[in-house]
């Protein structure tokens, strides 16, 4: 865990602020947190203004605390200057010394209910903007509330303690019921809300498509994520091969080493440093621990005979661009090398899975929703990654935050004949 | 989502929703802008000062100028500015625009004449159109319409009491506040006359009359004009400690109600002023470096500073400090010695460089831990070491067999 900055240092920070006017890091905050006036706060020492100001913006403050991306400081102004302000560390000294319960105010429920399908950040924040204007959500979750931050992000990164306040700050203050059942079909709640929120996240994780992926010892990252998130020790062995460049590669390689620093862990990526798509913080944590890179190879064939031995890959060259914009791996004939593995485990991606039949999907199994939020059937709405495909959870969180405006305008009346 | 504490206040009589006042200065000079900042959640306003239609009014320009520790943070702002260029025609209308759009606002206007049918005439248009309260401004730095032109009207005693008198006189029962300058050699006696006057209540105060600087390459004073300057007036968290001192000695002796202005930067700065006796605060210069949003801090911080320390309203903080307030003589003879907290000492020297060269040489420096060792038998308590100290690490201590204080020296 990382350290909160003391009263002198996050004063100091905090008087580094220029105290922009339009500030571009409230713009590129998903949750438009107003970081100039909670700066300003922190600079005269009123710390619980400083803690609504962020709370009332952002419904995931402490998981934002320590795993926000941090949009906002990529475009501080001070940075033209010297640095950026170290924004992240300040929101976390204001929320790791303030209480976000203390004078909270929540106004009496005024009729009208919504089913809210997965909480996490997505369908918790949607469930406090919710109740905020007065009507009743109740969250389906069959796991422990709070999402992929409670359930798979490791506990080196995100405390339990941190996690589990907020989330239970939201359970407690603003989620009318939690129903602990799986939903078949969205359609079938209808009858009993007034309005559906679908927030269920991304249950499946792509495969390698390569031969070998059904020997014993390949898994997929999630799964081993959830294991050491719930303290079983993993089932991965001592020479691990992580394949896949996005964030979830490099946090369960780092995980995995964390776990067992005798345990070699390398990260093997088909681009190069360059084209990763992992935060460099991450990358950072990730290194501090000993994990490995492997860029510029492509795994062919996943080699053993009944369990995993090794990993058969070509070398890879950059071509041009790919519709992502970074240049594409192809491979260089007769490059091919193997590595020795024990334990290979696949990060390269998530997608929906097809449950809730009757709401559309674009081509990509995403469910297709319009500017209003709202799928293909009046009354259900969706958001969170389940729409926007994996994302941080500064972005989920807003998404349930702009779903409850939508929801609200529409149980209002506004939307009903569109 | 929070509660919302009411920080509303009375003074002389006027409702008002949060002790912060925009004072008479450039941000209520443009109806628009005024109407801005009453938007944004201050509680009132006092209109840039104007006078009569002969007065003609010459502003020159480049006009602001600036110091600070970095550059280009405003710690003291000067200006050359003077009274508003509208004249009583325009701020007449103003004031009913104003008072129709924000009746829950308090709309004053501040006026300078110089004779008693100026000051008197201004004030009965004001009072026709309906303006909530009347300041005077006595100490306007830049030059004066007073009696004796160049000088500050309250500068003098005599002028004072009985300008004051002219416009107490006039505006019967509608509030008059007389806004001074500490410039003088006895504040009280100033603030006494203006009792006499009959005036309901004093502004402490006003700019302070600066010279901000010269450039050392032309010797060309700031703001140069064409390479000419002149003084003026500072505002900003440089004169703070200033009004302070003239608040407190104004509350201590007389019996008058006090609006606070010079200095006040955050709700920290509110609740010193109005511990000292004011009851409400005036802002310029905040406003003007960082905008009218700066209400928000000042309304939440105060909000939660009055729950935090169990007062109902920021009226019952008025005068808190005063008590505590003693002449040199009266003050007690602590034991004093400074301790250093090594947990939190970075080891940078300055507290030993400042005690060796600063006087008394009572502490030690050990190179090779880097670290400053206190000699509590030289040590005389004098609390230089704590100015210097970049991470508060040296704090004074009192201590006796079976109790040890630590003394407040403020931040």
């Amino acid at each position: 865990m990382r350290n909160i900055l003391t009263r002198e240092q996050a004063v100091l920070e905090a008087g580094r602020c220029l105290y922009c006017y339009d500030a571009p890091c409230e713009k590129a905050c998903p949750s438009a947190v107003p970081v100039p006036e909670f700066i300003r706060s922190i600079t005269t020492g009123n710390l619980k203004g400083a803690m609504e100001i962020i709370t009332e913006a952002n419904p995931m403050i402490d998981i934002c605390g320590e795993l926000c991306p941090a949009f906002c400081q990529d475009v501080c102004t001070r940075t033209q200057i010297n640095s950026p302000i170290r924004i992240r560390e300040l929101h976390r000294y204001v929320t790791g010394n303030a209480d976000m319960a203390e004078n909270l105010e929540v106004p009496a429920a005024k009729g009208g209910k919504v089913a809210i399908i997965g909480g996490g950040p997505a369908g918790l924040a949607c469930a406090r903007e919710l109740r905020l204007k007065g009507y009743s959500p109740y969250v389906y979750e069959k796991d422990k509330p709070g999402g992929i931050p409670m359930q798979e992000v490791s506990s080196g990164r995100l405390p339990e303690d941190r996690a589990g306040r907020e989330t239970g700050f939201i359970n407690d203050n603003f989620v009318s019921g939690v129903i602990d059942e799986d939903v078949d079909s969205a359609q079938e709640l209808l009858k009993s809300y007034d309005a559906v929120f679908v927030s269920a996240g991304l249950a499946e994780e792509r495969d390698l498509g390569i031969p070998g992926e059904s020997l014993k010892g390949v898994y997929k990252a999630r799964e081993i994520l959830r294991d050491i998130k719930n303290g079983v020790r993993s089932k991965a062995g001592k020479r691990i091969g992580v394949i896949g460049g996005g964030n979830v590669a490099v946090e369960t390689a780092a995980a995995l080493k964390a776990e067992d620093p005798s345990r070699d862990v390398e990260i093997i990526y088909r681009r190069g440093m360059k084209e990763i798509k992992a935060f460099a913080d991450e990358i950072e944590e990730a290194n501090e621990l000993g994990v490995t890179f492997q860029f510029m190879s492509i795994p062919k064939e996943i080699k053993g005979g009944g369990r995993v031995e090794g990993i058969l890959l070509t070398r890879a060259h950059l071509g041009e661009p790919d519709a992502s914009g970074r240049r594409r791996p192809q491979p260089v004939p007769g490059s091919d090398f193997t590595i020795p593995l024990d334990t290979i485990v696949v990060a390269v991606g998530q997608q929906a899975d097809k449950a809730f039949p009757g709401i559309s999907r674009k081509a990509d199994g995403l469910i297709d929703t319009g500017e209003d939020m709202m799928t293909n059937i009046k009354g259900i709405f969706a958001g969170g990654d389940i729409v926007r495909g994996a994302s941080t959870i500064v972005e989920c969180a807003s998404d349930g935050k702009s779903a409850a405006l939508k929801i609200a305008k529409f149980i209002e009346g506004g939307v009903m004949n569109v | 989502m929070y509660k919302k504490k009411d920080i509303s206040v009375d003074f002389l009589g006027i409702h008002l929703e949060n002790p912060f006042i925009l004072s008479a200065a450039p941000p209520t000079d443009e109806l628009e802008i005024v109407a801005d900042g009453l938007k944004a959640g201050w509680a009132g306003a006092i209109l840039k000062t104007t006078s009569v239609e002969n007065n003609p009014v010459g502003l020159k320009y480049p006009m602001m100028s600036s110091f600070g520790p970095q550059a280009r943070k405003v710690t003291g702002l000067g200006n050359i500015d003077l009274i508003s260029q509208y004249h009583i025609d325009d701020i007449e209308k103003r004031v009913r625009i104003l008072k129709e759009a924000f009746p829950d606002k308090m709309i004053g206007a501040s006026i300078m004449g110089s004779k008693k049918e100026d000051w008197q005439g201004l004030v009965r248009r004001l009072k026709k159109a309906g303006v909530d309260l009347i300041e005077c401004s006595f100490s306007c730095p830049q030059g004066s319409m007073g009696e004796a032109p160049g000088r500050m009207l309250a500068q003098s005693i005599e002028a004072t009491e009985k300008v004051a008198g002219w416009v107490k006189e006039a505006a019967g029962d509608t509030p008059v506040l007389i806004k001074i300058t500490p410039q003088v050699t006895d504040i009280v006696e100033v603030a006494q006359a203006v009792k006499r006057g009959g005036a309901d209540g004093i502004t402490a105060s006003n700019t302070i009359p600066s010279l901000m600087g010269i450039d050392i390459d032309t010797f060309q004073p700031y703001p140069s004009l064409r390479g000419k300057g002149t003084y003026s007036g500072l505002s900003g968290p440089a004169i703070l400690p200033l009004t302070l001192r003239t608040i407190a000695e104004v509350a201590s002796n007389v019996d008058i109600t006090i609006s606070g202005n010079g200095g006040a930067y955050s709700w920290r700065d509110v609740v010193q002023i109005m511990a000292l006796g004011a009851g409400n605060v005036q802002f310029c210069t905040l406003p003007m470096a960082y905008g009218f949003r700066t209400i928000e801090d000042l309304k939440s911080g105060l909000a939660h500073y009055l729950s935090d320390k169990g007062f109902a309203s920021p009226m019952d903080i008025i005068g808190k400090a005063l008590p505590n307030l003693k002449q040199h003589d009266e003050l007690p003879s602590p034991y004093t010695r400074a301790e250093l907290a090594d947990e939190k000492c970075i080891g940078c020297g300055l507290c030993f460089n400042s005690c060796r060269d600063g006087g008394h040489r009572a502490i030690d420096w050990d190179g090779d831990g880097r670290r400053p060792r206190i000699d509590e038998e030289r040590c005389v308590g004098c609390a230089m070491c704590m100015q210097v100290c970049p991470v508060d690490a040296i704090r004074m201590k009192e201590r006796e067999d079976d109790w040890t204080s630590y003394f407040v020296i403020g931040r």
